[in-house]
């Protein structure tokens, strides 16, 4: 299986934000929902894949070529939505169609005309006056128009309400019927990856955590509940996170199989919902750091 | 790159339209006015006007993420100046016909010669400078060359007299190819360099 995105060994330093050695690999042709806190290193990751930030060290590859040889021909392939509009404000969405289009050489008039109609955009309305709403769905009818093999979108559903969250998550599903197409995407809204992403990365103070496939998270991880009465220094070792209280503990286990031999029936086992995971682990990672 | 240059024009609609108007204005109107400083506002019009877009972060984030080089970003920026001081030299001396305002060629040298090295000078601070800082950096300059410019006045004094003689012994030809010769030498390594900031620039 081909890595649509690679980074090998990044480290970029801020002032008061540091990613070292970063390893990721985003795979082709599947949906990899990029998740994290705010302030996690969501939008600077995202930011070097495009190459709008340069790696002090290590290397970014995106379709397997380097950014500082084929700056172009990535783009070319690349469908963006970033959390802010960076349209012209001043313009309408026929002007900026026509700031853009002439950039692709696989532009698709009829496409971009298409989800105008779609999203119910006004085409001559500044986009100063437009809805966050509508200027996410602008953004998006420009990165859907050029047949772009990856779709890079940094919040895309950050600030929309439930109807159209719901509506982008279909054009998503309609989107990766060709097997070869790719969606990354970062969100701090995990309830929308649940259904739609392949694979999950999640990233706590520019560190990747993990990233690996929903499947594979869902039958690996699960909240454990309890009598405290069950914990001592042996079985706290099988949950990455525990919370007491006075009616028992719950906890986060990655190992489901080995908590099942240790505790049998004396404990509950749930589900734990991606929200959940990113919780307890990133709680358990603030916990040794 | 020729649609980042053509980028202007659709940018800058509204400022168009009024360039014709504003330009006659001043032909009609400011005839205490040298013809160059006509001819030098033209010029600097769509071009600078571009930069205060291009300002903007949001403005360096869309460029950099369609296909195209941080190179050609820089050179449409070059390039489209020359192309668009041309054009606006070109209408503007079309106005000064049309209202039957003489002028010399010599005024549109000087007028295109302050432009570019205005422009060379300009131009690498909209990459060196943080968006926003660039107005008060040209009000400082303005300022500290109002102060300084009766200093350097004096200063050059002594050499003034010994430049002028030297300018009036080489033929004009020899003038005006130096001129050119030096402006094409600033506006490039200015552009070399705005080439170089721009290339590391993170946005």
């Amino acid at each position: 299986m081909e890595n649509v995105i690679e980074l090998r060994d990044v480290s970029k330093a801020f002032k008061t934000f540091l990613i070292k050695d970063m390893n990721l690999q985003i795979k082709q042709g599947y949906v990899t929902g990029f998740i994290g806190a705010n302030g996690a290193g969501k939008s600077t990751v995202i930011k070097l894949m495009m190459n709008l930030l340069r790696p002090d060290k290590g290397e970014v590859t995106v379709f397997g070529l380097d950014h500082a040889t084929y700056a172009k021909e990535i783009k070319e392939r690349i469908g963006f939505v970033y959390d802010n509009n960076i349209f012209y404000n001043a313009l309408s969405l026929k002007d900026i169609g026509k700031i853009v289009a002439p950039a692709y050489k696989r532009w698709d008039q009829t496409q971009f005309k298409n989800y105008i109609d779609r999203f119910e955009l006004p085409v001559h309305k500044p986009i100063k006056k437009f809805s966050k709403g509508m200027k996410m769905k602008a953004s998006l009818a420009i990165a859907l128009s050029h047949n772009a093999e990856l779709i890079i979108m940094d919040e895309p559903t950050a600030g929309l309400d439930p109807m159209f969250r719901r509506e982008l998550l279909d054009i998503f599903q309609e989107l990766m019927v060709d097997e070869k197409r790719s969606i990354f995407f970062s969100t701090h809204i995990t309830s929308d990856l649940d259904r739609f992403a392949d694979y999950i990365a999640l990233i706590d103070q520019g560190e990747i955590l993990f990233n690996q496939p929903i499947d594979e998270l869902q039958t690996q991880y699960a909240i454990v509940k309890g009598s405290t009465a069950l914990l001592d220094r042996d079985t706290e070792a099988n949950f990455i996170k525990i919370d007491r209280s006075r009616n028992g503990f719950q906890a986060l286990t990655n190992d489901v199989a080995k908590v099942t031999e240790v505790f049998g029936n004396h404990v509950v086992m749930e589900r734990a919902s991606l929200e959940e995971i990113m919780y307890y682990v990133r709680g358990a990672r603030n916990l040794y750091v | 790159m020729f649609n980042l240059i053509k980028r202007d024009l659709i940018i800058q609609k509204v400022q168009l339209v009024l360039f014709v108007p504003c330009i006659t204005f001043l032909i009609l109107i400011g005839s205490h006015l040298p013809d160059f400083y006509i001819f030098m506002f033209a010029g600097i019009f769509i071009p600078i006007n571009a930069y205060s877009y291009d300002e903007q972060a949001e403005t360096n984030i869309l460029l950099n993420s369609l296909p195209y080089t941080r190179k050609q970003i820089i050179a449409s920026r070059y390039i489209g100046a020359i192309f668009y001081m041309a054009l606006s030299i070109g209408l503007a001396s079309t106005l000064f016909y049309l209202f039957g305002r003489s002028f010399m060629l010599t005024d549109i040298a000087i007028g295109a010669a302050i432009t570019f090295i205005l422009f060379a000078f300009t131009f690498p601070l909209f990459y060196l400078l943080k968006p926003g800082y660039i107005g008060t950096v040209i009000l400082v300059g303005i300022v500290l060359i109002t102060i300084l410019s009766p200093h350097a006045v004096t200063f050059l004094q002594d050499y003034l007299i010994p430049i002028v003689h030297y300018l009036e012994s080489i033929s004009t030809s020899t003038l005006y190819l130096g001129s050119a010769g030096f402006i094409v030498i600033v506006y490039t390594v200015s552009w070399l360099f705005s080439q170089t900031v721009y290339q590391r620039k993170a946005f």
